[in-house]
């Protein structure tokens, strides 16, 4: 056991904690931000599509899924960064998981 | 229809045995095999596996023509059964993870350090996954009922023996490898048709980028018959209404038990996170899907069939409207079908769409299959999280502490059984349309276990009167405003009672913030468990100081 500097430990949870707004800000324009300005938004076409109907059936939904990827590549990047080791992780987690 | 027949039958029991014999392969042997299969399974597998489990009857067979029929306002399932993957991967799946607990009723119950509230989340669990078990077996009964022919409750009852015999024997483990299986299955079902109804009609192979011109064209066709167009937006209800099921459809996907319990199978918070994201990879496909599906439905009932004699319409009309769910009636007597004449219900857009585009015999049988391990691996995996709801919460940690491993595995087969039965029993006569039951599900989802489990991760001053108070608060206002908005008429900006999950949320939240700050602070325990929460597993918080374990679990 290493004791790590609080404001190590404090800048890993401000990290996380940052990309992950603005990864929720991303996907709420794309979906609650885009429906709430449908009827203007809908002059512009995309591949055939009204602008609107584009996002609500495809848009949003490749960018929820990029945005889940991103998040997870960036993830082990931080822990990475912070010298969290994997393997580690996983001999810890089966060994302090309650098991009963 | 005899050769549809066999076609079908077999490739319905050729994909039965698949299952089965998985489920022998993999049976449970450990209570950790059974509930969370022995917390081994890569993170891709888990995605299809969220993925089969996810996507029920009201995916499959529903979704399509729930967006056939109401044009953009159907987009907000789109939308909303997505991006709640955003919200249960960033806010809970990996904490959940690190917190290592079986159940989502557990994790309430340690970590407010309260039966009370165990025992409230357990009852939730039984009655959003009842509910939502109850239209997956009618799903699955409309299709065996159809497709041979036989009286959809008998249909029902095969899929109940089925389901019971594959969660009870598998448990989890079983269920996990099953659900591999069976997304691989659907996904194929799914997808097939929508690239042949895209040859046929533009010429492209790949629907995604071909239905675009379609849905310009429909527009054009709508306008000259004088009715709105397919894609304008709040024509079946307000925007108000589009954004509250939008956000009740998210909350609700982060908080549904059988789904977050997926996340305790992966090995470490990394390991959810990627599940996460491959799970809602493999759901996208089917989700991007289901507009074109709709598309090419709409496109071709309007051009092929409507404006056809009413003497004349082909051999699939009849069978349809035999169920009921299609009706062509040439109200003004001219002889000729028009659109306006043709009603059709929006569960079988799906299941009809391969015979009404002349699909040919596989590739219904195909569908048939595909709607069927939809409406089973869900039904599978709601199945284990009501056996683990009652076996694990009510009967092992607040009946019987010391009950050995034999006997809960024991309770828990037999409460699968059970809740399948009685769930096969209301299936027989269900209350509602699929879609109907499964909103509910994830209002009273929304309402009750999303503010629990964000509070409970997130914030270390919530205690258990807080959670109380907070799910019986969510549950209440939930129920009470589907019923205000059901039979009383009462609204609020036009949102109906498949979006009451927002107000039920923002009740839950008020009541369990207020009554938390009123009441004592939990135990400097749990409040460090729950900063803890906040690391890798390697990372360990500890009396206000975080230590990087370089030694494996024993020093922990």
């Amino acid at each position: 056991m290493k004791k790590i500097e609080k404001k190590v430990a404090d800048s890993y949870f401000r990290e996380k904690t940052r990309n992950m707004i603005i990864y929720f800000a991303i996907g709420f324009l794309a979906s609650f931000g885009v429906v709430f300005f449908a009827e203007p938004l809908s002059d512009i076409t995309i591949n055939g599509f009204p602008f609107h109907y584009f996002m609500g059936a495809q848009g949003a939904v490749l960018t929820f899924i990029i945005l889940l990827f991103v998040n997870a590549k960036m993830g082990d990047a931080i822990d990475r960064k912070y010298g969290i080791d994997e393997e580690k992780n996983k001999q810890i987690s089966s060994g302090k998981v309650l098991d009963h | 229809m005899d050769t549809q027949f066999l076609v079908s039958l077999s490739i319905i029991l050729a994909t039965f045995a698949l299952y089965i014999g998985i489920a022998i392969y993999n049976k449970a042997k450990a209570t950790s095999d059974f509930y969370v299969a022995g917390r081994g399974i890569p993170p891709i597998f888990n995605g299809m596996a969220i993925g089969a489990d996810w996507m029920s009857a009201a995916s499959f067979i529903g979704m399509a023509g729930t967006i056939m029929l109401l044009g953009y306002d159907g987009l907000a399932y789109i939308m909303g059964w997505t991006g709640g993957y955003l919200l249960l991967t960033f806010l809970l799946a990996p904490q959940l993870r690190k917190y290592g607990r079986y159940t989502v009723p557990e994790f309430i119950g340690d970590r407010y350090n309260s039966h009370t509230a165990r025992v409230i989340a357990a009852i939730c669990t039984i009655i959003i996954s009842f509910t939502y078990s109850v239209g997956q077996l009618s799903g699955s009964g409309v299709v065996i009922g159809r497709l041979f022919e036989i009286d959809a409750k008998l249909g029902t009852m095969i899929g109940v023996v089925l389901i019971a015999f594959y969660a009870a024997f598998g448990g989890m483990k079983g269920i996990t490898w099953t659900q591999v299986a069976q997304y691989v299955i659907l996904i194929i079902a799914y997808i097939i048709p929508v690239i042949f109804m895209s040859l046929q009609i533009t010429g492209n192979p790949a629907p995604w980028l071909s239905y675009g011109e379609i849905v310009g064209k429909m527009g054009e066709l709508d306008r000259e018959l004088g009715i709105s167009e397919y894609f304008a937006p709040f024509t079946n209800g307000t925007k108000w209404q589009f954004l509250a099921l939008m956000f009740t459809l998210m909350a609700g996907t982060a908080g549904l038990p059988h789904v977050i319990v997926r996340f305790y199978t992966v090995s470490t918070m990394k390991a959810a996170r990627w599940s996460g994201a491959w799970a809602l990879l493999f759901i996208g496909l089917l989700y991007l899907s289901a507009p074109a599906y709709a598309a090419f439905s709409r496109f071709i009932l309007m051009t092929k069939v409507a404006g056809s004699k009413i003497t004349e319409l082909p051999g699939w009309t009849k069978s349809w409207v035999d169920t009921g769910k299609l009706q062509v009636a040439d109200s003004n007597g001219d002889g000729i079908l028009q659109w306006s004449e043709l009603i059709i219900s929006n569960d079988i857009v799906v299941m009809a769409t391969p015979e009404i585009a002349n699909l040919g015999l596989f590739v219904i049988g195909l569908v048939a299959a595909g709607a069927m391990a939809a409406a089973l691996s869900t039904a599978g995996g709601l199945m284990i999280a009501i056996s683990s709801a009652f076996a694990h919460d009510i009967f092992y940690r607040v009946l019987k502490p010391n009950s050995t491993e034999k006997t809960r595995l024991s309770v828990a087969r037999w409460s699968i059984v059970v809740a399948t039965l009685l769930a096969g029993l209301i299936a027989l006569n269900p209350p509602g349309a699929i879609t109907q039951i499964v909103a509910w599900a994830f209002a009273l989802a929304t309402g009750t276990f999303f503010p629990a489990l964000v509070l409970g991760v997130w914030w270390k001053r919530s205690n258990s009167q807080g959670v109380i108070a907070g799910l019986l608060v969510g549950l209440g206002v939930t129920l009470a405003y589907i019923f205000a908005a059901k039979y009383g008429g009462f609204t609020i900006l036009g949102i109906i009672d498949t979006g009451a999950g927002v107000f039920g949320a923002a009740a839950a939240f008020i009541a369990n913030i207020v009554v938390s700050l009123m009441t004592a602070a939990p135990s400097q325990k749990i409040q460090d468990e729950v900063m803890d929460l906040r690391y890798p597993e390697q990372m360990v918080y500890k009396n206000g100081e975080v230590w990087l374990n370089d030694d494996g679990p024993k020093s922990v």
